[in-house]
């Protein structure tokens, strides 16, 4: 995938494929915490899940940088131990995705998955079924929709990703350009035929995730 | 006769807020055969139902189901419900919705022997009379035929000792008769011990050898069906009336 204009739509699939693949076990457990459990602290949880959805990009992008950056104490840790450098890496890119796709995951699953009856949570432990047995036989065959709708969200918005990237991955042609940031770029170059051909793949994208995202929920509702 | 028990019950349990908990005290034994919670809406016996199947922890108190200790707040003892073998019917029968009816009955088996036609499941199927609907999806199905699946899915796993949850509920008085027929014969023919909680007298006398009454979160009396005389006589006292009077009391 060298084409300097399809390299952005590749990199773009791969961040977002990653960063969904990294954030769905935990963004699973933790929508799942949420929805059933009352515990101290619950609410300060709840409100840092949904931080990052409420803070500018450009804030997200600070944090990563001063916690992750050369001279962040995280990433010089990596650095000095791994021999890690996160900062304008495509591994960046996916970092950043992370943050914005784990609320989308865990808001949208949450509520599918408090909307399980209990009483086929009793039947089926009572049935001998452990936790884990439980949740993949009982919870997630009920709340299936929901699961479907959280991931295609997430990764619709890890797709979409932009200011926290562009902070923290750079905008580096050829390796962390991804589409949004391409476009940006595409854009003030005057290069409006390129940018258009990223709106339209995004644009396009985009509104069968919410169409499919929407179907699911208005099934769970009619039933 | 130094026989286990098929239950003893003795505990206190409290739900909802602190500031204003709901607080219940329940005592009960049965050495064998079906023991009838008796009370009004309210008085305790559905949660009662939930501690002896372990979905609620008392808060003081001790289980034992066939001698087996599985609840026992002094030693510190909780057995989780998957572990209890003791099975339960939830008052709305809580058939699992994406499975058919013998994927519903076989549903606490061990894998391989999730079949329909599985020794355990065709026999229930048939026993239960459901077998022409082996492969229906439960929104297809009435209440009584809920109930039966629901009684299949939970004698599958040769519980020890097996909760009914108001399990006539949605049944019309016709189909009720019936079926208190069929729970009997099945419940003898499997020698499972049962403890059914119910508001209706006539329910609790046709089924129970044993009563325990509920009263605001309290068990008050436990004995024979004689106990039962009360409230029957309240039922029968019009003539021709039947045991939905108590609905809802």
């Amino acid at each position: 995938m060298n084409d300097p204009v399809l390299f952005p739509i590749g990199l773009s699939l791969q961040v977002a494929t990653l960063a969904l693949a990294a954030v769905v076990v935990p963004g699973v457990a933790l929508a799942w915490l949420q929805a059933r459990r009352r515990y101290p602290g619950w609410s300060l949880v709840e409100g840092l899940i949904l931080l990052p959805m409420v803070l500018p990009p450009s804030v997200i992008g600070y944090f990563l940088v001063v916690g992750l950056g050369r001279n962040g104490a995280l990433g010089r840790l990596l650095e000095d131990t791994l021999g890690l450098r996160l900062i304008f890496t495509p591994a960046a890119a996916v970092l950043a995705s992370c943050v914005v796709a784990l609320p989308m995951l865990v808001k949208t699953l949450q509520p599918a998955l408090a909307q399980v009856p209990r009483e086929l949570e009793a039947a089926g432990r009572t049935l001998g079924l452990g936790p884990l047995a439980l949740f993949f036989r009982v919870t997630l065959p009920v709340a299936w929709r929901g699961l479907v709708a959280a991931l295609v969200l997430a990764f619709a918005r890890a797709l979409g990703e932009f200011g926290a990237t562009l902070m923290f991955a750079g905008n580096i042609p050829g390796r962390t350009n991804t589409m949004p940031l391409e476009i940006f770029s595409a854009y003030q170059a005057g290069d409006d035929g390129r940018a258009l051909l990223y709106v339209v793949t995004l644009t396009v994208a985009s509104l069968a995730v919410a169409l499919l995202a929407s179907v699911l929920s208005g099934y769970r509702e009619r039933r | 006769m130094s026989e286990a028990l098929a239950l003893e019950a003795d505990f206190r349990v409290s739900v909802g807020a602190r500031s204003s908990p709901f607080e219940v005290t329940a005592k009960l034994s049965l050495d064998r055969g079906v023991l009838a919670v008796f009370g009004p809406s309210g008085s305790g016996k559905s949660l009662t139902l939930q501690v002896i199947a372990g979905l609620l922890r008392p808060q003081s108190g001790r289980i034992r189901v066939g001698g087996e200790p599985l609840s026992d707040s002094e030693a510190k003892l909780q057995v989780p419900p998957h572990r209890r073998r003791v099975g339960y019917v939830p008052q709305h029968h809580a058939l699992f919705p994406f499975c058919s009816v013998w994927r519903n009955v076989a549903f606490g088996l061990p894998r391989g022997e999730r079949r329909p036609d599985h020794p355990v499941v065709a026999g229930l199927l048939h026993e239960l009379g459901l077998e022409h609907l082996t492969h229906a999806m439960p929104e297809r199905l009435s209440g009584g035929e809920r109930q039966r699946v629901a009684l299949a899915r939970a004698l599958a796993v040769r519980p020890r000792l097996l909760l009914l949850d108001e399990p006539f509920n949605s049944i019309d008085l016709a189909g009720r008769r019936e079926l208190w027929g069929v729970l009997r014969a099945t419940l003898a023919r499997h020698q499972t011990p049962a403890v059914f909680v119910t508001h209706d007298p006539l329910e609790a006398a046709a089924l129970a050898e044993r009563v325990v009454l509920f009263e605001r979160g309290r068990s008050t009396r436990s004995g024979g069906p004689e106990l039962l005389e009360p409230a029957l006589e309240l039922v029968r006292g019009p003539p021709q009336s039947s045991g939905i009077d108590t609905h809802g009391s």
